[in-house]
C-alpha cells in the first residue's frame, strides 16, 4: 500500500506600501496601497484569486466529486483569511465547500504567518489560538497537525506541539537529517512520545511547484502519466508520499499556459489507477502508519532554498535589525490593550516582510529566484522601519495616556480609602473597647 | 596585438571621468599583454608604459575656461592657449575645431603607426578614430563614455556634437557603451544596430583608504548630519532636484547639513535656488574637491547622493563607499546596473529622494550593511573584468575581419 498525501498552502501577507519618514506620526496606515503595484494588496489578492484560487479550488472540487478517494490537506494563514474576507469572499465560500466535503484537512498554523515561535513563545502560543478560533468560525474544524511558517522546524517545536495535543507535524524531507533514509515513511520527532512527523518528498514536490514549467528542465513537459509513474515507483520502499506546496502553484507560481491545471485534473485518475495506490489526508496518514524512527533536528530547518535555513528571513543585517526590533515591542504593544494596535503589530510580524529584506541573490545574480514588491530589499526595509517606528509613537503615545488615567484612579481610590479611614478611626473613639492592637493593625 | 587608441586627456591632468577612465582601462589591457600606443591631443605629463603621441607638439599648456577642460562642452565652446610662462600663444579656437584638427593629425599618425585595430573614446575623439580607420582600413571600436544627450540632460543636444557622435557610430566596425542605459541611448536616439554594441562596465582600482583628519568637527559635534553631493554642477547632474529634496528633508529633520562640492555652469543657478527655499543654513558650497580634502569629505559623510539625470556610469558612489559612505544614487545611472548595495531613486522624485536620505540617516544598521555588502560588491567591478571583456571584443573583431579577407 503506497498513499499520497498531499497539503497546499494559501497566504497572502498584508503588504506596506511606500511608508515614508514624513509619515511617521501622520498615517496610521500602512497596508493600504491603491497603486498599480503589487503592494496593493486588494489589487493582488484579486489578480491571484483570479489567476488561481478560483481556478483551482473548482478542479478539486471536481475531483474530489469524481474520485471518492481522493484527498488533501489545506493551510491557510489568518492573513488571507482576511483578505478574501474583505475583498473576496467567494473564494472563502470556494474553499469552506471543499472542507465540507470531509476529505479536506485544515492545519494548524500562525494567523499571522510569524516566525514568532524562535522571537517570543508567549506570542507564539496566542496567534496559534487566534488561528485555531478563526478556523473554526470559519471551516467549523479544529486542525490536529501542525505546520509552521515557511515549513521551519526544531525538535522543540515538535515538542511544543505534542504538549499541546497535536497528533502530527510537518516538517521538510531534507537529506542531511535523514541520512539514508527515506522521507516517505512516518517518523517520530526526538524528544517527543507520541507525536509523528510528516516529511516533505521535496524532490516530487518541486517538480510541480518549481522544475513544471521550466522548458530547460530534461523532464519538459512533465504530463500526469510520468509523474504518476514516478509515484508507482516508490512502491515497497515507502508507505506516504507528502507532496506539499503553495497552493499559489496551481495558476500563479506556474501559469495557466504551461498546462499544470491539465497536470492537476488528470493527477488523481492516473495515481489511482495503480491498484495499490490511494490517498490520505495528513490526520490519516498518522494513524494508518508507525513510525520507523527518529527524526533529530536541534536547528532550525525550512523549506527554503538550498540551505533549507532562516537565512532567507534573518540572514542579512537588516533583516535581523527588523525582527528583533518588532519582537522587543512586545510587551509594550500587549499593556496598551489596544486591539487595533496589537493587530498592526501582528501583521507586521508576518515572515514576508523579512523576505522581502532579503539580499541573497545580490550575490548570485539570480533575482528571480526571490519575488518581492519592492523594486530593492533597502526599499522594503525602509518602509518597514518607517511603518514600526509609526507604530512605536502609537504604542507609546497609547501607554502615556494608560498611564496619565492610572493617577486619577489611584487619587480618587486613595481619597475614598482617607474617608473610610476616618470613619474607622472615629469609630475607634467613639467605640468603648479603645484596643491599641486592633487599632494599629487596621490603621 | 597593437592598438592604436585616442584620447582626449589623461592623468596625471585632473579632468573629470574620462582621463581615469582610460588610464584604468589602459593599464588593465597592458598587463594583459597588450601593445597600446595612446594619442592625446596636446601634450602632457605622462604616467604608465605605454607609448604616448601627442597630435599637437607645441610646447605649451592648455588653459581653458574652467570647465571648458572638461570634453563634454558645446561643440562652440572657446578654449585659450598659453604658454608655459603663461603667454597666450593662440585666442578663442573652438572645440570642434579642435576636434577636427585632431582628426587630421590623427591621419598622418595613423599612417606613420603599426597597429592592428583602432580604439577611440567619446566623441571628441571619434573623428580622430574615423579618420585612422580611412587612413589604413584598420576595425575602429569607439567607447562611448556619454553622449550628447547626457550632456544636456534633455533632447536639447548640441547639434555639432551628435552629427559627429552619429558620423562617428555608423562608421565604427564595434561600439563599446559603459552601461546598458548608455547604450539604450545609442541604439534609441542614433539608429545604431543594438548587435554592433557590446556594455562594458566601467571598474574601479580597488583601494583600501588609510582613515584621514576628520572635517567639518565643528558641525558633527553639534550633531548634524552630513550629505554630500560631489560632481560638477551642470543640468546633467540634477544637482537641482537634490536640492529640492533637501528642502523636504530639512523640513523634517533640520540637523542635516549638505555639502555640495564641484563646480559648473548652473552654479549661480543652484545658489539662487538655495535662497529661494531658504536652505541657506543648511546648504554648504564647497569649491570643487580633489584628492585628499574630497577623500575627508567622503569620509566625513553620513550619505552621498548622486542625483544625476543622465548619467552614463558614476564613478563617484563607488569611490565614496571605499570609503566607507553608502550611497543614494539616481536610477538614471549605468552604476546602478552594477552596484546592488545602494539606495535608488528616480532622479525627478524629489519625495522619494528626500524620503531616502533620512531613512538612511535615521537607520544606522542599513547604513552599516550598505557599506559592508558594498565594499563587496566593489571588489567584482573591478578595470581588469572590463579589459578582459575589451580584449575578447578586440579578438573576435579581427577573427572578423580577417575571416572576411
Amino acid at each position: 500500500m503506497l498513499t499520497v498525501c498531499p497539503y497546499f498552502h494559501v497566504h497572502q501577507p498584508h503588504r506596506i506600501k511606500r511608508y515614508r519618514v514624513f509619515d511617521i506620526g501622520n498615517d496610521a496606515e500602512y497596508f493600504n496601497a491603491e497603486d498599480n503595484t503589487d503592494l496593493n494588496n486588494a489589487r493582488v489578492l484579486r489578480k491571484v484569486a483570479e489567476k488561481s484560487y478560483l481556478p483551482t479550488t473548482a478542479i478539486l472540487g471536481e475531483l474530489l466529486a469524481k474520485h471518492p478517494e481522493f484527498r488533501f490537506a489545506l493551510s491557510f494563514s489568518g492573513t488571507v483569511l482576511d483578505q478574501f474576507e474583505a475583498y473576496m469572499p467567494e473564494v472563502l465560500h470556494a474553499f469552506q465547500d471543499l472542507v465540507h466535503t470531509g476529505r479536506v484537512e485544515i492545519l494548524a498554523d500562525t494567523y499571522y504567518h510569524s516566525l514568532a515561535f524562535f522571537y517570543s513563545r508567549p506570542e507564539f502560543e496566542r496567534q496559534v489560538t487566534l488561528h485555531q478560533k478563526r478556523i473554526q468560525e470559519l471551516f467549523e474544524y479544529t486542525p490536529k497537525v501542525f505546520r509552521n511558517t515557511e515549513l521551519s522546524y526544531t525538535n522543540s517545536l515538535a515538542k511544543w506541539c505534542e504538549d499541546n495535543g497535536y497528533t502530527g507535524i510537518m516538517a521538510e524531507g531534507w537529506d542531511p537529517i535523514l541520512g539514508w533514509r527515506s522521507p516517505n515513511y512516518v517518523y517520530q520527532p526526538t524528544g517527543c512520545s507520541s507525536i509523528k512527523v510528516l516529511l516533505k518528498n521535496y524532490k516530487l514536490s518541486d517538480d510541480i511547484a518549481f522544475r513544471f514549467g521550466n522548458k530547460n528542465w530534461e523532464s519538459w513537459p512533465l504530463n500526469a502519466d510520468t509523474y504518476a509513474q514516478w509515484i508507482h515507483a516508490h512502491h515497497g520502499d515507502g508507505e506516504t508520499i507528502n507532496l506539499f506546496m503553495d497552493f499559489e502553484t496551481f495558476g500563479e507560481h506556474q501559469w495557466d499556459d504551461t498546462g499544470i491545471f491539465d497536470f492537476l485534473r488528470a493527477l488523481p485518475e492516473k495515481i489511482l489507477a495503480h491498484g495499490d495506490t490511494s490517498f490520505k489526508t495528513p490526520s490519516e496518514t498518522i494513524a494508518s502508519y508507525d513510525s520507523v524512527g527518529e527524526i533529530d533536528v536541534p536547528h532550525i530547518l525550512t523549506w527554503a532554498d538550498t540551505d533549507r535555513d532562516l537565512t532567507a528571513w534573518v540572514g542579512n543585517d537588516i533583516q535581523r535589525d527588523a525582527i528583533t526590533t518588532i519582537y522587543r515591542m512586545e510587551n509594550d504593544v500587549i499593556n496598551t490593550d489596544d486591539a487595533s494596535l496589537i493587530e498592526t503589530w501582528r501583521r507586521l510580524q508576518t515572515s514576508d516582510h523579512f523576505y522581502y529584506m532579503c539580499t541573497k541573490w545580490f550575490s548570485d545574480g539570480d533575482v528571480h529566484a526571490y519575488f518581492s514588491p519592492y523594486e530593492s530589499p533597502y526599499d522594503a526595509y525602509i518602509a518597514f522601519m518607517n511603518a514600526l517606528s509609526d507604530l512605536q509613537l502609537r504604542v507609546h503615545d497609547a501607554l502615556q495616556k494608560k498611564e496619565t488615567q492610572i493617577p486619577i484612579a489611584k487619587s480618587f481610590w486613595s481619597r475614598v480609602w482617607n474617608v473610610i479611614r476616618t470613619l474607622i478611626q472615629k469609630l475607634f473613639d467613639v467605640l468603648p473597647f479603645r484596643h491599641k492592637r486592633i487599632r494599629s493593625r487596621v490603621i | 596585438m597593437r592598438v592604436l587608441t585616442f584620447g582626449w586627456d589623461y592623468p596625471p591632468i585632473k579632468n573629470g571621468g574620462l582621463g581615469v577612465a582610460c588610464h584604468g582601462l589602459t593599464e588593465e589591457l597592458l598587463e594583459l599583454g597588450l601593445d597600446i600606443v595612446f594619442v592625446l591631443p596636446r601634450e602632457q605629463p605622462i604616467i604608465g608604459n605605454q607609448k604616448f603621441i601627442f597630435a599637437n607638439k607645441t610646447p605649451a599648456t592648455i588653459h581653458v575656461f574652467p570647465s571648458a577642460l572638461l570634453p563634454y562642452q558645446h561643440a562652440q565652446s572657446y578654449v585659450e592657449y598659453f604658454t608655459e610662462d603663461g603667454k597666450r600663444i593662440r585666442f578663442s579656437r573652438r572645440i570642434i575645431d579642435e576636434v577636427y584638427r585632431y582628426a587630421d593629425s590623427a591621419y598622418d599618425i595613423a599612417l606613420r603607426e603599426q597597429f592592428d585595430l583602432i580604439h577611440a573614446h567619446d566623441w571628441t575623439s571619434y573623428l580622430a578614430g574615423v579618420a585612422a580607420k580611412l587612413a589604413t582600413g584598420k576595425p575602429l571600436v569607439l567607447h562611448v563614455h556619454a553622449t550628447a544627450f547626457d550632456q544636456a540632460g534633455s533632447n536639447n543636444v548640441d547639434p555639432d556634437i551628435y552629427a559627429v557622435e552619429r558620423r562617428a557610430f555608423h562608421n565604427a566596425d564595434s561600439i563599446v557603451a559603459i552601461s546598458n542605459y548608455t547604450k539604450g541611448i545609442v541604439v534609441d536616439k542614433y539608429g545604431v544596430n543594438p548587435d554592433k554594441v557590446s556594455v562594458i562596465h566601467n571598474g574601479i582600482k580597488p583601494y583600501s583608504p588609510p582613515l584621514l583628519p576628520s572635517v567639518l568637527y565643528e558641525l558633527k559635534a553639534q550633531g548634524k548630519k552630513i550629505v554630500f553631493y560631489n560632481g560638477r554642477i551642470t543640468i546633467q547632474k540634477g544637482v537641482d532636484y537634490f536640492v529640492r529634496a533637501a528642502r523636504r528633508v530639512v523640513d523634517t529633520d533640520p540637523q542635516v547639513i549638505f555639502v555640495i562640492s564641484g563646480w559648473g555652469d548652473m552654479e549661480h543657478q543652484i545658489m539662487h535656488l538655495v535662497g529661494e527655499l531658504g536652505l541657506s543654513q543648511h546648504v554648504i558650497f564647497a569649491g570643487a574637491l580633489w584628492d585628499e580634502e574630497r577623500d575627508r569629505m567622503y569620509q566625513v559623510a553620513d550619505l552621498l547622493v548622486m542625483p544625476s539625470v543622465s548619467e552614463p556610469f558614476g564613478l563617484v558612489p563607488l569611490e565614496a563607499i571605499q570609503h566607507g559612505t553608502p550611497v543614494l544614487i539616481s536610477k538614471q545611472s549605468g552604476v546602478a546596473e552594477v552596484l546592488t548595495h545602494a539606495l535608488k531613486v528616480d532622479f525627478w522624485d524629489t519625495e522619494e529622494m528626500a524620503n531616502k536620505i533620512l531613512s538612511a540617516l535615521r537607520y544606522k544598521v542599513m547604513n552599516r550593511q550598505l557599506v559592508e555588502e558594498g565594499r563587496k560588491e566593489l571588489s567584482r567591478i573591478t578595470w581588469r573584468r572590463a579589459a578582459e571583456k575589451v580584449l575578447a571584443l578586440y579578438k573576435k573583431l579581427l577573427d572578423f575581419v580577417h575571416k572576411e579577407r
